[in-house]
């Protein structure tokens, strides 16, 4: 049997294992071992096995995951969430649908501590949306502003899935999480404007809350210093800014980590139950996470053999669609791919297939990180199956996905229309990544 | 046993906790006063090794590894049992194969009596201790195969939120 038979078979067992709800680390493992058994021989192929698993789980570059996943779980327990919401609501929650502005631009200031679209959007939802129903905001409104506020997750820093990006292709993860500054502001900056013309274009669907004092917009200001102490500290570390310590995107976590617990403990937010609580959280995502990387590493190893990467990149390059119309193509696989599994699986399964394509293409690999994640995550609110929808389906329960959909289709159209813009202009992610 | 798999699941969150404790001490040390802490990049990267085994085993309990529900949602109660028995006897049988070759590593680093850089400490009972993790992980899915096929009230099937 030819390796192009060989390798076609192996994506045809491996799909049908995790539709058959196999998990995706362990799908891959298995088929890429067997694949790779097939074709240089059973020895080596479990040679891999053992020494794959324990060279991931044992790599300190990898720490960069649990421990940001062990801040953002302290972050979320501590409630820094609603001095956030507090703040941003005291100053625009008098505006027209300032509630969701208000959202919008917390969701912004928690993604910049958490770097979890999905606890963003499982936040917001106990905190904001109860706010905007008790000011009469639609549900689909109130829904889909949390949804779309959610992603900005995974593109402020730091975003757990720009560093597993940056791993996978070798990529420096600090100019990573430097290089989704700008995108990220853009997309807050775009929803709030998506807001507004709702706001314009529908009088009376979005109503206006009341004006807070200078003496509350002061009080709340101050409540934020926490959040915003440990994002200075985090990020300028990352970025070695003066009279910082200079970290590496794994110190940044676990001193993040440690930050996070800090405050929480000092400021009487975090108690036994939400320590443990937190502790949980990171090991249960983190495991769930790894056994994703053991499983692309090894079938990484099928992948070579069967010298996938090279045909793609041939054959997609031999298209005759030119640089960007293959870029399109691979947006597009990515948003149909969106409609069947989470974001982290499917950024592990496909871009060591992907990455040789773009580069070949001559794409700067940290402006296709932003890119890709920001495609990927549009994949987590459009329908579907937005994931971030589901979250919120979980927490708010007498709102229905239909509804949830509908708020959502605005800034689904808005993040096409960002997507166009960091296309045209890449600087956009680049400036900031060049300035390090 | 729910104590038991607790108990698991507790040792990998105690190891996430030292792991971050270990992170932050070697940034302040090195940064305050110019101290390196002794080994403190081997200690950060093998007890991650150990978290990341024994959080396997609690993960693959709970039914929390990243799945693709597409199918499984939309059959009705007798297939998903059907589907969730085909996918935990294939990870029973993919997480013994690590089982067993991770054996070989643990065995191969002892012999080789691979040391820390610093302290100059063995580093095959920290392998140990991780492999210890995977082989609880091939009880533990033992266990959820038994329960999804005789005891399915027994099991609490949730899945891990990744991001």
């Amino acid at each position: 049997m030819s390796t192009d038979a060989v390798a076609v078979i192996g994506f045809v067992v491996l799909f049908a294992l995790m539709l058959l709800r196999v998990p995706v680390g362990m799908a891959m493992g298995l088929v890429g071992v067997s694949g790779f058994a097939w074709l240089v021989g059973g020895g080596p192929a479990l040679k891999t096995v053992g020494h794959t698993s324990m060279r991931t789980v044992t790599d300190y570059t990898f720490g960069v995951i649990p421990m940001f996943l062990l801040m953002g779980a302290f972050v979320t327990n501590s409630g820094m969430s609603r001095e956030l919401f507090h703040a941003a609501n005291t100053f625009v929650g008098h505006r027209r649908g300032g509630l969701g502005i208000a959202t919008i631009v917390a969701c912004g200031g928690f993604a910049a501590i958490s770097g979890s679209s999905v606890a963003t959007a499982a936040t917001f939802s106990a905190v904001a949306y109860p706010e905007m129903r008790r000011y009469k905001y639609p549900q689909s409104f109130a829904a889909g502003v949390i949804a779309a506020g959610g992603t900005l997750g995974a593109m402020l820093p730091p975003s757990t899935v720009l560093a597993v990006y940056g791993i996978i292709t070798e990529q420096d993860v600090g100019k990573l999480f430097i290089a989704g500054v700008v995108p990220g502001l853009l997309a807050a900056a775009m929803y709030v404007v998506t807001i507004t013309v709702i706001g314009l274009a529908r009088p009376g669907f979005l109503p206006e809350g009341p004006r807070a004092s200078a003496r509350e917009r002061l009080a709340a200001v101050q409540d934020i210093w926490a959040p915003l102490l440990l994002f200075v500290f985090v990020v300028g570390g990352l970025y070695g800014l003066p009279f910082l310590p200079r970290f590496t995107p794994t110190e940044a976590g676990g001193v993040g980590a440690a930050g996070a617990f800090l405050l929480g403990v000092l400021r009487g937010r975090l108690g036994r139950n939400e320590i443990l609580r937190s502790l949980l959280q990171a090991t249960r995502t983190a495991a769930a996470v790894f056994t994703v990387l053991i499983g692309a590493l090894l079938f990484g190893y099928f992948l070579t053999v069967t010298q996938t990467p090279q045909k793609v990149t041939a054959f997609l390059t031999g298209l005759g669609l030119g640089r960007y119309g293959v870029l399109t193509l691979i947006m597009l696989m990515y948003l149909l791919l969106g409609c069947l599994m989470d974001a982290m699986a499917m950024i592990i399964l496909t871009i060591p297939i992907i990455f040789p394509v773009v580069v070949h293409l001559g794409f700067d690999p940290v402006w296709f990180g932003v890119i890709i994640v920001m495609t990927v995550e549009l994949g987590l609110i459009h329908p579907p199956v937005g994931m971030n929808v589901f979250v919120i389906k979980s927490v708010v329960r007498d709102v229905s996905f239909s509804t949830i959909f509908r708020g959502v289709l605005p800034f689904i159209a808005t993040d096409i229309l960002r997507l166009i813009i960091l296309i045209a202009f890449p600087l956009l992610a680049l400036w900031l990544p060049s300035k390090m | 046993m729910d104590r038991c798999i607790d108990t698991i699941e507790w040792v990998a969150a105690f190891f996430v906790g030292i792991v971050a404790a270990n992170i932050f001490v070697a940034v302040l040390l090195r940064n305050l006063f110019a101290v390196a802490l002794p080994d403190a990049f081997d200690f950060g990267r093998l007890l991650l090794g150990i978290l990341i085994f024994w959080g396997i085993a609690a993960t693959s309990y709970r039914g929390g590894h990243i799945t693709v529900d597409l199918v499984w949602a939309n059959v009705g109660p007798r297939w998903q049992r059907n589907i969730d028995v085909f996918a935990t006897l294939v990870l029973l049988f993919v997480v013994s194969v690590q089982t067993y070759t991770l054996f070989d590593k643990v065995r191969g680093t002892y012999h080789d009596n691979v040391l820390t850089f610093d302290l100059r400490l063995p580093t095959w009972p920290f392998f140990a201790v991780a492999w210890a993790g995977d082989v609880s992980a091939v009880l533990l899915i033992a266990i959820r195969t038994w329960r999804l096929i005789f005891q399915p009230e027994k099991l609490i099937d949730r899945t891990a939120g990744v991001e």
